[in-house]
């Protein structure tokens, strides 16, 4: 019996290791340019995320997916506010791109996300 | 690399969850000994060696671990921050979470070590200092300190809250150690009056940190039931009231103690215990709280009244009958879906490394779902109206009830990853390679041997003995483990309205699991009420789980 016991402890010990959904982030985006879905036109597009945290922008990252599959990494503005992660992005063709944008608030939590926008 | 992300987030959760465990047993142990055990010992009829040498040994381990808790805690951060973005070590170790990691270890290692002296002024003035800048420090961690507004009363509000939270629960268990070690009445009253002023100071504590940080991270009263940060203050809130009701109980409890020194204390230490495993639960949802986004962020696609209204009364009979496998046969369910999501598209959606992309769900999909949980809470409500036949005279017959945990093992077995073998293409082994689809294996394997396991308990009756705790104790880990799955962090409508469900599911299993360890730990009129309590809950469980629908 101490043995089934033990065993039962066991089990639910990987349960416990083993019930994997769960997730840690909490810095979001409040609102973005380009916004989720747009439209921009011209070959530059000035890149402005305000995210509800103070960000780390020093260990935050922001990449540019272009239509081809290529991708650029963009360097964040070191002025920008504490909750905002803002770049440049210039040279830009026709066709469907992709921001990737990953943050460290300064909590400790990492967040990514991705925002599809069309360059007109 | 990819594995560890896939588990990233998890193991994030899991280790805040343990860290705030041993953060609060070792706070509540030092208060315990500083405001209780230090000032009470000359009044007290026992020289108390040795309940302060147990005392001293669990503090010392629970400092010890939320070193080590809060170091494992830094490296699995640093580790997927150099993972996605290449930085050195050093760097991703500097970042400021990094370094408030390494004060607090530093502190937590400082406490396990000065906590072995005897006790002396320079001694206790450091040990507080300790503590206190540990816990500035865990405030560097929490929402507080990222807000970009004004963070001050968040932060006091915070550290007033985890400090209740310490005193509180944190002191449980050495308040069970003083109680045991203690064999007079007036020893007994004594420590308990004490025990009981400081729980109402802690609650008073943690209610006042509480209300600021409602206010501030959901702001209105849409926010509460609208978003997962919401929800999960809510069921916050209903496991507090569980532990007010008890806390409660034992103190008209230990006012009794004081008119009539022969009041026995049996009840006090046993809802001391099942205080202990509550609390645990709610330190484990806050854990899974703080990786939330405040609803007060979340504008968009909050849920309305309507929808959760629309969602928790049944449109249906039961999904009793499986939808074909190969074809889809739901149209309309998959045109209302399609309608549907062609209206959430405001909701920037983020993702924690390594969390991967969510598919599309079809009407099939649902379907097959819903038709598992239909059938899982037949299981459930029979298992739970068996359990309370078993009480009568003429229902001995039911005590064979575990029996159907073998069957709903069977079920889920066959059911629960259509993609793998015997339903799917996958072969048996090559299904393995799928982290969830294992998952499933084990928490199948795990409910057939916990079924077989109660069906002994159950044939052996009052003779099971310490075997017979397995039960309600798995019960109230599955109850805290569903609050700590998975949620909606750009508050994607479906799945908050899934995991409305969950919540009930889970307060429901905590307190089926405590209901029936204080049936098998009391006797008299507790004892009585409990064992109606756990069969009800559970009723209950298989009633919501009839109810679940996914559109």
């Amino acid at each position: 019996m101490r043995a089934f016991f033990q065993f039962a402890i066991f089990l639910s010990a990987i349960w416990l290791l083993a019930h994997s959904n769960a997730s840690l982030a909490h810095a979001i985006i409040l609102s973005s340019a380009p916004s989720a879905g747009a439209t921009v036109s011209g070959d530059a597009v000035a890149i402005r995320l305000h995210f509800n945290s103070r960000i780390d922008h020093a260990r935050s990252k922001l990449t540019l997916l272009a239509p081809d599959g290529t991708s650029q990494t963009l360097t964040p503005a070191a002025d920008a506010p504490v909750d905002e992660l803002n770049a440049e992005a210039t040279r830009l063709s026709s066709g469907a791109w992709r921001l990737r944008w990953q943050v460290l608030s300064v909590d400790g939590h990492i967040t990514r996300g991705d925002i599809p926008f069309t360059v007109h | 690399m990819y594995l560890f992300l896939d588990i990233f987030g998890y193991l994030s959760v899991v280790l805040r969850g343990l860290t705030l465990i041993a953060q609060s047993f070792t706070l509540g142990g030092l208060a315990f000994q500083m405001l209780l055990w230090g000032p009470l010992q000359p009044k007290l009829s026992v020289g108390g060696l040795v309940i302060e040498e147990r005392c001293r040994t669990l503090l010392r381990f629970s400092a010890f671990a939320w070193a080590l808790l809060t170091i494992a805690s830094l490296a699995l951060d640093a580790a997927a921050l150099v993972g996605t973005l290449q930085l050195p070590w050093s760097e991703a170790v500097s970042a400021d979470f990094g370094r408030a990691d390494l004060v607090i270890a530093a502190c937590a290692l400082g406490l396990a070590v000065l906590v072995n002296g005897p006790a002396h002024r320079v001694r206790s003035a450091a040990l507080l200092a300790l503590s206190l800048l540990a816990l500035a420090m865990q405030t560097r961690l929490t929402h507080a300190a990222s807000r970009p507004d004004l963070r001050w009363p968040l932060l006091l509000s915070d550290a007033g809250h985890m400090l209740g939270a310490s005193v509180w629960i944190g002191g449980l268990p050495y308040f069970l150690i003083a109680l045991n070690g203690c064999k007079a009445a007036d020893d007994w009253r004594l420590i308990a009056r004490r025990y009981s002023l400081m729980s109402m100071a802690a609650v008073a504590a943690i209610v006042a940190g509480g209300l600021v940080m409602a206010i501030n991270y959901i702001g209105s009263i849409d926010a509460i039931y609208g978003t997962a940060y919401g929800v999960m203050t809510l069921a916050k809130v209903g496991l507090l009231l569980m532990l007010l009701t008890l806390g409660a109980g034992n103190y008209f409890l230990v006012e009794r103690l004081r008119r009539d020194p022969s009041t026995p204390i049996l009840r006090l230490k046993r809802f001391a215990e099942v205080e202990i495993g509550i609390g645990l639960t709610v330190l484990l949802a806050a854990a899974s709280l703080t990786s939330l986004p405040p609803g007060v962020d979340l504008a968009h696609d909050r849920l309305n009244w309507q929808e959760i209204v629309e969602r928790a009364i049944p449109q249906s009979l039961p999904r009793l009958t499986s939808p074909d496998y190969d074809k889809l046969t739901v149209a309309q369910l998959q045109a209302k879906i399609t309608l549907a999501d062609a209206g959430r598209a405001s909701a920037q959606a983020a993702y924690i490394p390594g969390e991967g992309t969510i598919l599309p769900r079809n009407a099939e999909d649902i379907a097959w779902s819903e038709y598992n949980h239909h059938w899982a809470g037949v299981f459930v409500v029979l298992i739970g109206l068996l359990a309370l036949i078993e009480h009568f005279r003429w229902g001995r017959w039911a005590r064979h009830w575990p029996l159907l945990f073998l069957g709903m093992a069977a079920f889920l077995f066959f059911r629960a990853d259509e993609q793998a073998w015997p339903l799917g293409p996958a072969g048996f082994f090559e299904s393995f390679r799928d982290p969830e689809v294992a998952q499933h294996r084990i928490f199948v394997l795990l409910i057939a041997v916990f079924g077989l396991f109660e069906w002994r308990v159950r044939l052996r009756g009052s003779n099971a003995g310490p075997a017979a705790l397995v039960f309600p104790l798995t019960t109230a880990l599955g109850g805290a483990l569903l609050l700590t799955h998975s949620h909606a962090i750009a508050n994607i409508k479906d799945q908050l309205l899934i995991e409305m469900s969950h919540t009930p599911l889970a307060l429901c299993g905590v307190a089926a699991g405590w209901a029936r360890w204080l049936e098998l730990r009391l006797d008299g009129r507790v004892h009585r009420v409990a064992a109606w309590i756990w069969p009800v809950a559970f009723v209950l469980v298989g009633l919501i789980l009839l109810d679940y629908r996914e559109a």
